[in-house]
Formats: C-alpha cells, structure tokens, sequence
C-alpha cells in the first residue's frame, strides 16, 4: 500500500509540471498575438493526428531514450554525466568506422559489432573523467563538460583531415568542395527501419520516416536498466554508495569501485544514442551530426522522474513536441522556439513540482508510520 | 518568573507536547527529564521561540508573551545553551561572545569595553576563561563556559541548558555545577534539561517529569530519589544494576598491537587536505593536528568478555574503530581478528572474518536512511548466496529473515518497504543491532551503542551484548558514557590522546579512579592552569 500511493503522487508531480508550462506557453503566446487554444490544437492534431506523424515521433524520441537512460543510471549513482553530449558523438563516430571499416559481414554480425563499437567509443570516452574523479577528486560535472567540447573538436579534426570520404561524386565539373563526413556505412551495418512491420499490420510508412529497430531495443533497455538498479545486488550498491557512501563503505562495499562501473554504463548506453541517426538517417558521420542529445537526455530524466518508465514518457514527450513545434510554426506561425520555451518551462517546473510533492509525502508517512 | 500554561504542540501523526504546565521560580535550578520523545526538546525549542505551540501560553513574570522567534527571547531576557556548540574554533573567547551582539565605536568594534563586560561577567560567575585565548585551543568544558558566557552577555536571567553534561568528564561536570550553582545565587534562573538520573537530583532544585508529552509531575529534588524518577519517566520500575554472569574469558579474539591511525589532516589520502592549518594559529593548536589520532595503541579482547573502553569523545576512539574496519587506514601496527592479520585489509574482507560493527554515528556509517528498512537490514550481507537467486535480490527470501530479525530484535515498524528514516532513532538502532549479530559474529566493535536511546531500547541492547558475551564472542564496547562502560565491562581501558593510558578489571574501576586518567593521567587542576595562566592574562578572570 506503501508503494502504490506513492507511485500514485509520482505521476502527479509531472502532470502538474505539464499542465502550469502549457499555462506559460499560454501566455506567452497571447503576449505576441497568438491564439493558444489554435496553437495547442494543431500540436496535438499535427503530431497525432497521422500515422506517419506518430511514426516520426517515435524515430526522433528513440536517441533521447537512450540519453535519458544513461542519464538515470548516473544520477542514481550520484553522479551528474554531463558528457553523455561528447560521449555519443564519440561513440557514434566509432559505430560508423566499424560500419564502414568492415566489409562483407553478414547484418546479424555487423549490427551488433556497430553497437558494441558505439558503447565501446563513449566509455572510452567516459574513462578519464571517472579516473579523474577516483584518483584525484575532479568533479565529474567540470570533467566531462571538458570532455565535451574535446570531443567536438577531436571529431572535427578526425573527419575533416584523416576520415573524410575522399570518393564522394562532386557537382557538375569537379566545382563544389566535398562533404565533411565519413564514407556510407556497409549496408550490412545499416539498422532495419519498421516499415515492414508496420506493412505486416497493414500500415504503409512513407519512405521518409526512418524509425527503426532501435526504439525497441531501447525499450527492452529501459526494462534492463530497471532490474539493474532495483533488483540486482550491483543497483544495491550502487544506491547504496550514492545515497550513503560511508555507510555503504562500513558495510564492505568498494564505493570507488561502483562508481567506475556504474559510470561506464551510463557511458555504454549513452553511446546508443547517436546510432539512430548513424544506422537509419544518415548512413554516415558527419560535420553536421545532431548535436544535444545528451542535454536533452538530462532533461528527459528529470522529466521521467529518474526512471526508466518516466524516461520513455519524458522521450515521447519530447518527440511529440519536437514534432507538433514543425506543424505550429507552419500553420499558426507561432515560431517554433516558443515550443522550446514550452520544454524549458516544463523543466523547472518539474524540480519545482517534486519539491511540493516530496515534502507532502514526507509529512504523509510521519502520519502514517507515527514518527 | 516563567509559567507555561497548557501549552500544547502537535505535529503530524505526533503530539508532542500535551496540556504541559509548570512553572520555574526565580534563581532556581529546574531540571526537566524524560525519555526520548517525552517531548522536552520540543517544549525548549517553543520556549526559545523555534516553535510555536499550537494551544496555551506563557507568561514572563506574569505577563503573557508572544515569543516569536529566537531574537524575541534573547531581548526577553531567555538564553539557550546547545548541546552541540556554536563557536568559531579560530575565533577568540572574546570575539565568540560578541558575535552578532559587538558594540562599535565609530564603525570599529569596542573590544575595550566588551572585553571589560566579558571580564567582569566572568569573575562574577566564576568562570576561569582567558577571553584572549582561541577556542580551538580550549578544552569542551572551557568551550561549554563560554557558550554560557555568550547567552549572559546578551543580558540572559533564565537560562536553558540542553544535557549540557553529554559532553563532560566527571571532573568537568563538578565545575560546571559549580558554577550552575553560583548562576543561581546571583539570581539566574536555570532550565537544566537532562537524562542522567544521578546528575540530576544532585544539581537541581525541582524537577518536572515527561512522558509522551505530558507532564507526570513536578517535585522538589529531595523528596524523590533516582530510582522514583526513573518509575515516573518510563512508566514502570527500571533495573539500574545489569545482571551479569560471571566473565569465563577464552583466548584473544581481536588483538591490537602498536596500533597507529593518523587521523583526519595526516591521512595517507593525498588530495584536499593541504590548506588552512598553520599561520597564526596557537601552538596547541598545531600539535593536535600533527599528532596521530591513535597513537601506538595496543589492546587484547578475549572471548567471552567485554572490553569497555572508557574516556572523553575526541581522544582518538573513532579513529581507533574506523582504523580496526580500514575505514581509515592504520599507518602502523596490526590489527588481528580471531589471530589473522586484518591490517588494511579490504572492509568486506574483515568483516567477513567474524567481525560486526555498530557504529557511533548510526546515520552516517550505520544506515542508508532513504533505503527501505529490508534493505537496509541486509547491507553487507547482500551478496551473500542465500539472498540472491538468477542474479537478482531474492525479495521474499530477504523479507522472510528481515520478518525474522523483527521479532527477534522487536523491530517496531509499520511498513519493511518504508525508508529506514522513517523509524525513531531506538528502532533504528535496532535495526542496526539485528543486523550486525545476526551473522553470528566472533567479535563485536560497538560504538556508542545506546547513544540516544531512551531507557527501555538502551536496556535492550546492552542485553544483546551481555548475550553474546556469554556466548564466548568478545565484545569492545566504546562509549562516553561512563556509567555504561562500568557496568558493562568486564575489564575497562582509559583511551586518552590516543593511547590506552590506564586498564582496570571491572570490579575495581569506579568513576572518581578513572576520572583523572580520562583528562589526561594527571590530576585535573594541572589541566585548567596552563591554559589560562600561560599567557599572563587569566589572572583578572578568575576569582
């Protein structure tokens, strides 16, 4: 009974965030001479109203379950991974040498070899900022925020100077400079997008939605990421160390050691997030690779209330928005940004919101639990 | 001088306080007891102005008053001595005493004319305080003096002491009271709020009894005796002497040889620690950082025993106990558990030779307070293979040993999913408690054990320990207080500056031996002089 009232309050913190950032975008809107009911109504009818649409909101919330994930897992060990940012785009830029390095493998061997090099480039990444802070006591927010703008400019170099696809046809004559990006990955290493699971149930997914594989392999993460820290002895510990590291030391638990591991996973599943983009979108690295990934994957965790079901909410929240702010700014003319706004919004208000609801529970189980 | 009248409080789920009135008569010594929860700090806090309460009144020598907030009763003549000191360490006596309440000239602070007042408050009360000297340099019964200095300053006439004795040696609880006793003759008021029975009926004039909130009864402190409070507090007649067993000791079961830890400041643990020491700080100062927390200490507990471990907080145990689990590390020495060397070993490794450990500060080593109360009674032990299955925690196999250890243990709890915070500080120690002696161990490290508790859960677990004593496991109990160590041990150590500087069978040891060794080896007087006469200036302060 415990459980089920407090599960109950969770849901709430969220729905009241949600519901004062719309009342915000409100007035925002009425402020530049906009009519809000019109600008809400196409957000949800453009984003939803169409199959298609809905299948575009599950291809732009795929990286940022995979950002939120890796987000949860590190806020629950205490720490703050700012560098889910540089780590999947180092990690995405791994996948992509593994993608168009090997040749002639079979899909069922190349994918996961794609994968395993995408988690393999953002724990690399991830490793010296968790020395840092084991060996030397630097903060993981400063190290990682550094590691970051490292990234972007290692990448750049990395594809600009010594990757760069030297084959690509240029325009009529031989004018035009090339692409900075990588060469195409094998098709072996390409992620099946859903298009024929969506034809078995009788849907036919226009050609430019490229929602793939990867939503469900983030799904099946999220559940994994749950038992990891709910139900195996490693999730103990690591809520242990992060909630009471001398505590968890005077019971025999190696914090220091949690903490490597519990880091390298975030990395591990931080460096999934930039696939969906590499394996279906794209089909190469490049110049232009999306960035803010990971901030948005901050977000989302807090949105979904550092769990793993929150952060599939949080994500199609997230997409759904993105989506709907594409239709709002075609049909209404309010401009996209005022969406962004809407997000922004509903990220402080949420802190806000499970502040409030906290302090109720705690007073609630005083009364409950007679202190 | 002061009536509370009905004053009640309630928070959620708990009245507090309940109907209480009493009343204080001028230059009396009032003290007010109960256990934990009785509600005596939650009527001082009202009183100080922290709280207030939901129905009553009080009045000040016969008017009704509004205390509002912490300032309102300072200008109304009410001061409160915490239990856990306000002082700046690197400020001087002076400067800790005019804090917020410093009298400038021209924008400059007076110290003139504060220092005159200091001086004079001081000689009129009998406190001997060198107001030049820095508090760092002070011991806690000097710092105590001047915390009560501070509330007179800002022109206090009542007084409230919360168990101001906590912290003492018996020899400094003799001068405190001394000097408790020259307040009231200048016509103080005194709110003296205490647990020690003993203490208790020595200093105070009337006591009032709580219990769950309300008042059992005020009486004059000759009339009733220790034993008659005791019956008011708890409800029921309390055994003062523990029934013990005679001591069979067995072989050595922890043994401690030439046990070095060099503390905080001078841990192996290179990082964060290289600032602020030195400069213009005293000398004793500097020589209390460079000198090892434990400095060479050697002792032996044998099975079937208790080795109490006796003396004032701050003279190396912590160090000694996190150094025993390398919580810290021992830079010299060995530590052996059941004759295997344990020094610096991995803590999961130690305590799987047979070691449990209940710590003194049970929320910062002891618990993971946001943690539900299963979980937390299995820390450590979760990994052990009876509680995994498929790599997962085996939820009804731990429920079904953490329903156990509830009744064993009279855990008293509504929810095992609930946080452990949720639990009041007895059943929280309880939980600790099931947890270290349900994995049978050979050797029990008990910090403070009963720190906190009210009578009944303290009875409880000194029984625990007295249970496997009797088992043949050996026990080393470490505690400030002095009563407990004594009628616990079996054999008792004086630890002073690190060392063990004194070891008497149990039958022996009696507080007035012991108090000496517990200030340092010598007689106390020689303690108090340097201090304040070192610098020439003590002279005019004291009487």
């Amino acid at each position: 009974m415990f459980r089920k009232r407090r599960l109950g309050l969770q849901v709430t913190a969220p729905l009241m965030a949600v519901g004062f950032s719309v009342l915000v975008g409100s007035v925002i809107m009425l402020a530049i001479g906009a009519n809000p009911l019109q600008a809400y109504a196409v957000l949800f009818g453009f984003s939803l109203g169409r199959i298609d649409s809905i299948a575009s909101i599950l291809f732009k919330a795929t990286p940022l379950i995979f950002s939120g994930l890796a987000m949860v897992v590190s806020f629950r060990m205490g720490l703050f991974n700012i560098g889910v940012e540089g780590q999947y785009m180092v990690g995405a830029f791994a996948a992509a040498l593994a993608g168009f390095g090997l040749k002639g493998l079979p899909a069922i061997i190349h994918i996961p070899i794609v994968m395993a090099a995408g988690m393999a480039g953002a724990m690399l990444w991830a490793a010296l900022p968790i020395y840092l802070k084991i060996k030397r006591g630097v903060h993981e927010v400063i190290s990682t925020i550094m590691m970051n703008y490292i990234a972007y400019s290692f990448l750049h170099w990395l594809l600009a100077d010594v990757f760069l696809d030297r084959t690509q046809v240029l325009g009529q004559g031989g004018f035009g400079s090339p692409r900075v990006r990588t060469p195409e990955l094998a098709a072996s290493a390409r992620m099946p997008t859903l298009h024929k699971l969506f034809a078995a149930v009788g849907i036919q997914l226009p050609h430019y939605i490229y929602v793939s594989y990867l939503l469900f392999i983030g799904i099946a993460l999220a559940v994994v990421v749950h038992y990891i820290i709910w139900k195996t002895p490693f999730g103990y510990e690591l809520r242990a160390v992060a909630q009471n590291g001398p505590a968890a030391a005077a019971a025999g638990i190696n914090s220091e050691r949690v903490m490597v591991k519990a880091f390298l996973l975030s990395a591990a599943i931080a460096g999934l997030a930039g696939l969906s983009d590499l394996m279906t979108f794209f089909g190469y690295y490049d110049i232009d690779f999306p960035r803010s990934y990971g901030f948005n994957g901050i977000a989302v965790a807090l949105l979904g209330r550092n769990s793993a079901a929150g952060v599939i909410v949080g994500a199609l929240l997230f997409g759904m928005l993105a989506r709907g702010a594409e239709g709002v700014q075609v049909m209404t003319g309010v401009p996209a940004e005022v969406i962004t706004i809407l997000q922004s919004v509903m990220i402080l208000s949420i802190v806000v919101a499970y502040e409030i609801i906290t302090r109720y529970v705690r007073t609630q189980r005083k009364k409950e639990v007679g202190a | 001088m002061i009536s509370i009248k009905g004053v009640t409080k309630r928070f959620p789920g708990v009245l507090a306080n309940d109907h209480i009135s009493l009343e204080v008569r001028e230059g009396e010594i009032h003290a007010i007891v109960g256990e934990n929860g009785a509600g005596k700090s939650t009527l001082m806090k009202i009183l100080y102005g922290l709280y207030q309460p939901d129905e009553g009144s009080i009045e000040l020598r016969g008017h009704p008053v509004r205390i509002d907030g912490p300032a309102r009763a300072v200008a109304l003549g009410i001061g409160m001595v915490h239990q856990h000191f306000m002082l700046i360490p690197r400020f001087t006596v002076l400067e800790n005493i005019i804090l917020g309440h410093e009298t400038a000239r021209f924008g400059v602070i007076d110290r003139r004319a504060s220092e005159q007042r200091v001086k004079e408050l001081a000689g009129q009360y009998g406190f001997a305080i060198d107001p030049k000297a820095m508090v760092a340099t002070l011991s806690v019964g000097q710092q105590q003096r001047v915390e009560i200095l501070k509330v007179l300053y800002r022109g206090a006439d009542l007084l409230i002491l919360d168990e101001p004795t906590a912290v003492l040696a018996p020899q400094e609880v003799t001068e405190l009271f001394a000097n408790l006793r020259l307040l009231a003759a200048g016509g103080k008021t005194i709110i003296f709020i205490g647990h020690k029975l003993d203490e208790v009926m020595e200093i105070a004039d009337r006591v009032t009894v709580l219990r769950r909130g309300q008042v059992v009864g005020t009486m004059a402190a000759g009339e009733t005796s220790r034993e008659g409070l005791a019956e008011m507090m708890v409800g029921r007649p309390v055994l003062f002497r523990i029934q013990k067993n005679p001591c069979h000791p067995g072989a050595p079961l922890l043994s401690l040889d030439d046990v070095t830890v060099a503390g905080v400041g001078g841990t192996a643990r290179g990082h964060g620690r290289g600032h602020g020491v030195g400069g213009s700080q005293g000398p004793a100062w500097r020589t209390r950082i460079a000198r090892a927390a434990v400095d060479g200490l050697s002792l032996q507990v044998n099975g079937g025993e208790i080795y109490g471990i006796a003396g004032v907080e701050g003279n190396g145990q912590t160090e000694l106990v996190e150094g025993i689990f390398n919580l810290q590390p021992v830079t010299s020495g060995r530590v052996m558990v059941l004759g295997k060397d344990v020094t610096n070993r991995p803590t999961a490794q130690i305590r799987a030779g047979g070691i449990a450990y209940i710590p003194e500060d049970r929320h910062r080593r002891g618990l993971v307070l946001p943690m539900s109360i299963w979980e937390n009674l299995i820390l450590g032990s979760h990994r052990r293979r009876e509680f995994v299955r498929r790599a997962l925690l085996d939820r009804d196999r731990i429920l079904g040993h953490a329903t156990k250890l509830r009744e064993q243990y009279d855990i008293r709890l509504a929810d095992m999913d609930a946080p452990v915070l949720a639990l009041s500080g007895g059943n929280q120690q309880k939980v600790i408690v099931a947890r270290e002696l349900a994995q049978s161990p050979q050797v029990v490290i008990a910090s403070q054990p009963t720190r906190g508790l009210d009578v009944g859960a303290a009875e409880f677990v000194r029984q625990r320990l007295l249970e496997m004593r009797d088992a043949g496991r050996a026990v080393l109990l470490i505690s400030a207080d002095l009563e407990e160590v004594l009628s616990l041990s079996d054999r008792v150590g004086v630890m002073f500056r690190g060392k063990i500087v004194a070891e008497f069978p149990a039958e022996e040891a009696t507080p007035q031996l012991l108090g000496p060794y517990m200030l340092g080896g010598a007689a106390p007087a020689e303690m108090e002089i340097p201090l304040a006469d070192a610098r020439g200036e003590g002279g005019e302060a004291r009487v």
